[in-house]
């Protein structure tokens, strides 16, 4: 009986491990397990096994029936990762892949999304307003008065007011974001924190660095104690943030009449890496983020108390910012239509 | 602003190498945008900001050099002091003017002069800075202006009438010839000034040719004004004609400054003209300009900067840009000369300390203030735009930005009412002169523009459109606006109706969808959709018993609409949900679900309702059902 059980182990094991798909091992099963399997005879012939060794070969027959399960078990597990690789061996991998046809989003609208999570995280909100504005928003609340040579310096274009109660020059399409300083915060209270992406228009005739309607991002952020320091600190991390952290930056003295002090962000060239290109008119930098503390002046108008309350205002030349960092060399690719240019982003 | 290395080193001992300097020079405000080497000199290119007039000399970059250097400047030394001078003889010449558009009029007769050529180290100068040479006495002025930063110029003192200058605004019209030979037609209120006869000056924007300075001249008479900036400004607009001292005059020039570049004029002038002083110094002013008093609390430094800079450090910087500083307990009073007008409040003091200490050895923080709580008017949600544009980019829309300006061509082209679409008044180009009504336009275009590469082409656009046939009605809403040749009416209509639904609007869009001969083309007020978007989703919970499933083949006219069968089949109340699945000819076959939220639903019941549908069916369309 003995003799019988261990035989009946090798002839199964050594069937199993011979096995090469799933359907002999299920026959296998059957052979030996199954109702009328040798295992199962062999166990039913216990019965005429002297009462005293059949506790001993009660537990050689278990044994072998473990040892018969097991074994199926792990060979199902390797008949099966055996199939499957041979599945994956079938295929033709360098097939090209058949895209779904998903649309691209304009590369203007990445940078927006992008930046407008960058501030959203630091607090900042995101305002949205005319750009069919008064001259007093666009300049005079912004310490611009009418005559100002400052006002060269955006070529404004007027609008026709025929049919309209509104005086000639006095509308016109903004030329900057910064009159939302004003129309922000003459309806709230500090502390101010804002963001305003948007587009502007310049009388300016169109080449490959200038347009007459461009993108830009106007943020502001005033309360009780805000610093030149904090105003270093918000554009260098923005825009290691937007463009690398690795980006080099430094900061000038600039002027518009809107802030004082006035700084000017230079950002290296992204595309020649500082060493001068066509790009950056070969000064291997990039003028990117003109900002300053914002002017008494503009808070007095707003109904601020320039004594208690202070802060800063920045600009980012959205179009320039997007060009630099997808290295495109004309402001006008982000206008032109052209597929083979929107499929790339 | 072009600076040559060589004529800045005539008044300060400059250390730095050039590219330094230059970057140096741009940290402090003078942006340096172009450094030229020429055989023997360097030539900066600065950018001058508006505020700051005083820049547009060499002696005033010098200032800002001594200031980083820390350092004081040499001024030229003149042979004679023209305020101590007795002239020997003594010209007529009468001047009336008016302080309210001439603030300051400086000036003297010289005699005895002879117009030549320069001399080689003056032409050489002038060209370098771009400037043409021209006779000795033109070139003087012009090199004094650029050198001191107060405009001069020359009058041919023969040519005077009358012997008499009357500064006075001009009428409208009237014509004035330039000394370069231009006729000019005057806009109402330039201020000139005339001699007895005739306008013989356009002040600070340009000489007349009447009394210009050429070679036969031997008498002249200089003038050192101090103009009025919005007077200048708006003459030199209507003219369309700026000068290096219009530009000057409109930033504000040094008002104290007149007889220091009279006296440097004179000198030279006698020096390489030959000549004698004939006449008293004219100095007809509405005030003495005398440097003014502004302080700077150092509380309020530290606080604005955000940095203690040493006070010793603070002080030095304002005693290298000539303030005089002064302190008094807590506060620096400074005295302002007079050529930094830009110099008015507190403020302008801080930008001045940190400016020359350094933008960039200034350390960067985080504002701690606070962050505001509710939301801000004129506020936008961007992830709402972003939404609706991830719609249409997963539907295959590729987005574009186009510009808002358009031609009058292009809207009628397009069936527009150029009189109702809102106009600017000085359009860059006739193809820029509108603002659009539409977006419409710009895609029909675009699709236009990429039929040679692409078949199938579907493009959006989200942006604004102006609205209003005059400014009082104007509006700027956002549109959605899309095209496709690659679609057709029902799979665009499908993508606006999952908008709406990811957007909580039940509404039919079919009226914003068109078909025209370049494809399909919608059309959607998005500033209107964002009114009554409704994000608020709440979920229903799954149906306990299930529901019975079948579809049915229609046979109906191809005039009846498939939005009418629709809606009948849904009128029966345990009908739940109807699609139509697909539509050959006149058969329309409609997937039906039919659902009782009760209980189980029989097959009896089910063969009741679709008897009562194709019976209303038949009865109203004369529709029955495919055998």
């Amino acid at each position: 009986m003995e003799e019988e059980l261990l035989n009946i182990k090798n002839a199964a094991v050594s069937l199993i491990l011979d096995a090469e798909d799933k359907k002999s091992l299920e026959e296998i099963k059957l052979q030996f397990l199954g109702r009328s399997g040798r295992l199962t005879f062999a166990i039913k012939e216990i019965a005429k096994v002297p009462i005293e060794k059949r506790p001993e070969i009660g537990q050689l027959a278990n044994e072998v029936k473990k040892t018969i399960e097991e074994t199926i078990e792990s060979q199902e597990l390797k008949v099966r990762s055996q199939e499957s690789r041979k599945r994956v061996e079938s295929i033709d991998k360098t097939v090209p892949g058949i895209k779904p046809p998903v649309g691209h989003l304009h590369p203007m609208s990445q940078v927006i999304y992008d930046v407008v999570d960058v501030f959203k995280s630091l607090g900042f909100q995101a305002a949205d307003g005319p750009e069919i504005e008064t001259d007093y928003y666009n300049f005079e609340a912004l310490n611009i008065p009418k005559d100002h040579p400052a006002r060269d310096t955006q070529q404004t274009l007027y609008l026709d007011t025929k049919g309209s109660k509104v005086t000639p020059g006095e509308v016109i399409l903004r030329t900057q974001l910064s009159g939302m300083q004003s129309r922000v915060m003459e309806k709230i209270k500090p502390p101010v924190r804002v963001i305003v992406p948007g587009k502007v228009y310049r009388y300016e005739q169109v080449d490959a660095s200038h347009g007459f309607e461009f993108w830009q991002l106007e943020g502001f952020l005033v309360d009780t104690n805000v610093t030149l320091t904090d105003l270093f600190g918000t554009i260098d991390y923005v825009l290691r943030k937007l463009m690398h952290e690795k980006i080099k930056i430094k900061f000038a003295t600039t002027n518009f009449p809107f802030v004082e002090p006035g700084v000017d962000t230079y950002m290296e060239c992204t595309v020649c890496k500082g060493k001068g290109c066509s790009f950056c008119k070969n000064s291997g930098w990039s003028e990117i983020m003109p900002a300053g503390m914002i002017h008494p002046n503009v808070l007095k108008m707003i109904g601020y108390d320039p004594q208690k309350v202070n802060g800063f205002a920045f600009c980012i030349g959205l179009s320039r910012l997007v060009t630099l960092r997808y290295h495109m060399d004309d402001l006008r690719l982000l206008t032109n239509p052209d597929l083979r240019i929107l499929d790339q982003f | 602003m072009l600076t040559p290395l060589s004529w800045l080193k005539e008044y300060i001992d400059i250390k730095l190498p050039p590219k330094e300097l230059g970057e140096r020079l741009t940290e402090v405000g003078l942006g340096t945008e172009k450094i030229t080497k020429e055989k023997d000199d360097v030539i900066f290119d600065l950018e001058i900001t508006p505020n700051r007039p005083d820049l547009l000399s060499i002696i005033g970059v010098a200032r800002e050099v001594a200031a980083i250097e820390g350092k004081k400047i040499i001024y030229p030394k003149n042979k004679i002091d023209i305020t101590k001078v007795k002239p020997k003889k003594v010209l007529p010449l009468k001047i009336e003017t008016d302080f309210k558009i001439n603030q300051r009029f400086t000036g003297i007769i010289i005699d005895g002069i002879k117009v030549k050529e320069s001399p080689t180290w003056l032409k050489e100068k002038l060209i370098k800075i771009g400037q043409r040479p021209i006779n000795n006495i033109v070139d003087i002025t012009n090199y004094v202006m650029f050198e001191f930063g107060n405009p001069l110029h020359a009058f041919d003192y023969d040519k005077i009438e009358g012997k008499i200058m009357t500064v006075h605004q001009s009428k409208d019209g009237e014509v004035f010839k330039s000394v370069d030979g231009l006729n000019y037609h005057l806009p109402k209120g330039a201020v000139v000034i005339s001699d007895s006869k005739k306008i013989i000056d356009l002040c600070g924007i340009k000489g007349g040719f009447n009394s210009g300075t050429f070679e036969e001249t031997k008498t002249i008479f200089i003038r050192v004004p101090v103009e009025d900036p919005v007077l200048i400004r708006r003459t030199s607009q209507a003219l369309g004609l700026r000068s290096e001292a219009s530009s000057i005059f409109e930033r504000g020039v040094n008002r104290g400054g007149t007889i220091d570049a009279l006296n440097r004029c004179v000198n030279l002038i006698l020096e390489f003209s030959g000549g004698e002083i004939a006449s008293e110094v004219y100095d007809l002013k509405k005030e003495e300009f005398l440097p003014w008093k502004l302080s700077l609390r150092i509380e309020r430094l530290n606080k604005i900067l955000g940095i203690e800079i040493p006070q010793k450090e603070v002080l030095g910087i304002l005693e290298n840009l000539n303030l005089s500083p002064k302190l008094i307990k807590n506060n620096i009073e400074t005295t302002v000369p007079t050529y930094r007008n830009d110099l008015k409040i507190e403020e302008d003091l801080i930008e001045e300390v940190a400016r020359i200490y350094g933008y960039n050895k200034f350390p960067k923080t985080m504002p701690q203030s606070g962050i505001p709580s509710m939301i801000i008017p004129y506020f936008k949600d961007y992830s709402l735009e972003n939404k609706a544009k991830e719609i249409f980019k997963a539907s295959g829309f590729s987005e574009i930005y186009t510009y808002s300006l358009t031609s009058e061509k292009d809207l009628k082209d397009f069936g527009f009412n150029e009189g109702h679409c809102l106009r600017v008044d000085n359009p860059i180009s006739r193809e820029f002169e509108y603002l659009r009504p539409t977006l419409k336009i710009n895609l029909i275009k675009a699709i236009v523009e990429n039929k040679s590469n692409f078949n199938k082409i579907s493009l959006f656009e989200l942006g604004k459109v102006y609205l209003g046939k005059n400014l009082d009605e104007k509006e700027e809403p956002y549109y959605l606006s899309g095209i496709t040749t690659g679609k057709n009416y029902a799979q665009v209509k499908g993508i606006i109706e999952r908008l709406f639904w990811e957007f909580g609007i039940k509404e039919d869009p079919s009226d914003s969808i068109g078909v025209i001969e370049e494809g399909i083309i919608f059309e959607l007020n998005f500033s209107k959709l964002l009114e009554k978007a409704n994000f608020e989703k709440i979920y229903k919970p799954l149906p306990k018993y299930p529901p019975v499933i079948e579809d049915l083949a229609i046979i109906a006219s191809e005039k009846v609409k498939t939005g009418d069968l629709i809606s009948e089949i849904k009128k029966q109340p345990l009908v739940s949900e109807v699609s139509l699945l697909d539509q050959f000819e006149e058969t329309r076959t409609f997937h039906i679900v039919y659902l009782d939220k009760e209980k189980n639903l029989t097959n009896e019941e089910v063969v009741k309702i679709r008897e009562k549908i194709l019976s209303n069916l038949s009865e109203k369309f004369h529709a029955k059902i495919k055998e």
